[in-house]
């Protein structure tokens, strides 16, 4: 309890000492921020695609997509072939998408069509989803209307009743989407018969089915096999996956240049460690007199490397802050979207990546101050009349 | 609390490149509670090694040192300064105030190392600066006093936390004769008046003079005694 209540003087302290170099603090403020700009950016980017491709992970929603195509631009199905997967045992139901995209690789700034059928896409999604300006009926009555995903309409700056045009076709926005799945935020929603005209794509063709499964009367696997296996004798085939799976698949390129970030992650927290320890041991050095100074007057050697501690703490947070608000203004302001093959996830900061990076810089400011306040409680030892 | 100091047999010698110093030699020595001591001597006769002993900033190499019922020269590092956040005051020739902090948190740094509540720091930092006579310079930086009113506040610093025993090393060392005057009123009346004991190291026999005793060091030993008339 004394132990505590001695401590808890010293943050106080800190923040006196770090005010007492505005400027060097202010420096080192700014070489931390960047860092953990670096690592924020990064890591969202980095979570936002584990989100893309867990979200599904749980539900048993299947793709069928025609065998062997990657792309969406190439993947094409009969839409006929709804009715025969409808009327097979444990499938609940079937929506058929046409998935224009206007860059098919890996891409920043991608924007993604979805042509639904209007009624299946409500019993689909529409209940988890909320609509925000203009309205389902508003859709439902405009032909080249569009559901614009919320992230996707911040990113190019759209409301409801303007008009936009990608990969050649030109919508009207009838509302903005706002739903609990991220994939639907990012990506525009119209009628399926006028995507399949205005893209060039013909009536009668799909880019896939979403097909969901009636878990008490089939497993998942088991639908997806039944499905593959009624189609594979025609001459276009099918291959239906988990739609987990199916987005792991496709994002087989986003992983691995995602994959890749987590090394400018590491060098950011290497740096950001180095300039906090180089800092603090600066810091420590040019006290030792006033270190001494305290320890005369009564401060133990565990309250004189407290206060480094702390000033190291405090640093680590404060730039972590900064570097979290400067990442969240810059992609908020940005919203970009990163896509691949028809996959589209939108990079956020979500709260537990801002709780996650902020943890890091702390644990990485506790971890650089610790020999810094470990050599202040030793070296304040010189403490005596001869100061 | 009683903070006579008794010295027996006290030695301290240091390894200096292969050779050994000894400031302080098998000294003996009594201080009485509330007594208001002066030590004289030339340079590095071990004065100052004395007082860091006193304090218990630094180890004896043999003989025992105790103040009041505490035998300071077994003090871990630890205890020793717990023992000196509650117990002593000290005072340095050159004040060693912290710069960035004002009057008034110099005065309250012995408290934050010790675990007083915040109104009973307030409370002891307000009466301090008032003894010193420099409450109006509370929020003053240290280099916006004098050196003098630097002195009364590192006087204020030494008495904050109550303690029974207060070494000054040469504290008007540095300073003109009014200045010095004051800050040796201050603390003859600290022992005066609130009985704690004060070890003063001075150059300057007027401010010797002013102590109930002066001894003298000379290479590490007590030469001879002078009494108050
Ligand atoms: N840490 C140390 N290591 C080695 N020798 C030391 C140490 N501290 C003091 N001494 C030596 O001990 C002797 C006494 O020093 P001390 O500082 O006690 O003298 P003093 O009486 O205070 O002198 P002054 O009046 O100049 O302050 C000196 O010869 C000094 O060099
Ligand atoms: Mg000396």
């Amino acid at each position: 309890m004394t132990t505590i209540r001695n401590l808890s003087h010293l943050p106080r302290l800190a923040w006196r000492q770090l005010a007492r170099h505005r400027w060097r603090s202010a420096l080192t403020l700014l070489g931390i921020a960047s860092g953990v700009f670096l690592l924020a950016t990064v890591e969202s980017a980095r979570q936002s695609l584990a989100r893309a491709t867990a979200a599904a992970a749980a539900d048993s929603t299947l793709v069928v997509y025609q065998a062997q195509r990657f792309c969406p631009s190439t993947s094409r199905l009969p839409e006929h072939y709804l009715g025969p997967i409808s009327r097979l045992p444990g499938v609940r139901d079937v929506t058929p998408v046409l998935i224009v995209v206007n860059h098919c690789g890996a891409s920043l700034d991608v924007v993604a069509f979805r042509g639904v059928d209007a009624d299946a896409w409500r019993t689909y999604l529409g209940t988890q989803a909320t609509i925000e300006g203009g309205s389902f009926d508003e859709w439902l009555t405009q032909s080249d209307g569009a559901l614009v995903g919320a992230h996707l309409a911040r990113s190019r700056g759209l409301k409801p009743g303007d008009r936009f045009e990608a990969a050649g076709v030109i919508v009207t926005v009838s509302g903005i989407l706002d739903s609990p799945n991220s994939q639907d935020n990012s990506v525009a929603y119209t009628h399926l018969p006028f995507l399949q005209q205005a893209s060039g794509t013909g009536l009668g063709t799909v880019t896939q089915f979403n097909v969901r499964a009636d878990p008490e009367t089939a497993t998942p696997t088991e639908v997806a096999r039944e499905i593959d296996a009624l189609f594979s004798s025609d001459q276009i085939r099918t291959n239906t996956s988990a739609e987990a799976a199916f987005f792991a698949d496709t994002a087989a390129d986003m992983i691995e240049l995602v994959g890749f970030t987590r090394w400018l992650a590491l060098a950011a927290v290497v740096a950001v460690a180095g300039l906090i320890a180089n800092t603090m041991l600066l810091v420590v050095r040019g006290r030792l007199r006033e270190s001494a100074l305290l320890h005369t007057l009564g401060f133990s050697g565990g309250q004189i490397g407290g206060i480094v501690l702390f000033e190291g703490l405090l640093l680590g947070v404060l730039g972590g802050l900064l570097g979290i608000a400067a990442a969240a203004v810059l992609l908020a302001w940005q919203a970009p979207t990163f896509g691949s093959e028809g996959v589209v996830m939108a990079v956020a900061l979500a709260p537990g990546d801002i709780l996650r990076v902020l943890a890091a810089a702390t644990a990485l400011a506790i971890a650089a101050s610790l020999y810094p306040a470990l050599l202040a409680s030793r070296r304040c030892a010189a403490a005596a009349l001869r100061l | 609390m009683n903070a006579s100091i008794q010295c027996e047999n006290l030695s301290k010698s240091y390894q200096k490149g292969g050779q050994t110093i000894t400031p302080l030699e098998a000294l003996n020595l009594h201080v009485a509670a509330g007594e208001f001591l002066a030590l004289m001597g030339p340079s590095g006769s071990g004065k100052t090694t004395l007082l860091n002993l006193i304090a218990a900033l630094d180890h004896p190499s043999s003989g025992s040192i105790r103040v009041g019922e505490h035998d300071i020269g077994s003090f871990s590092r630890a205890e020793a300064a717990a023992w000196r956040a509650r117990s002593v005051g000290i005072i340095f020739q050159l004040y060693h105030l912290v710069p960035v902090l004002s009057a008034w948190e110099n005065v309250e740094l012995p408290l934050l190392a010790g675990s007083r509540p915040r109104h009973e720091r307030r409370k002891r930092v307000d009466s301090a600066l008032r003894l010193v006579g420099l409450t109006d310079r509370a929020h003053h930086r240290p280099t916006e006093m004098s050196g003098g009113q630097e002195q009364r506040v590192a006087i204020a610093r030494a008495i904050v936390a109550d303690p029974a025993l207060i070494v000054a090393d040469e504290p008007t060392g540095d300073l003109d004769r009014e200045s010095a005057d004051s800050i040796l009123d201050l603390l003859a009346s600290v022992s005066a008046e609130f009985g704690k004991t004060v070890v003063m190291v001075t150059h300057d026999a007027r401010a010797a003079a002013r102590a109930d005793r002066t001894l003298h060091l000379e290479k590490g030993r007590l030469v001879e005694a002078t009494d108050k008339a």
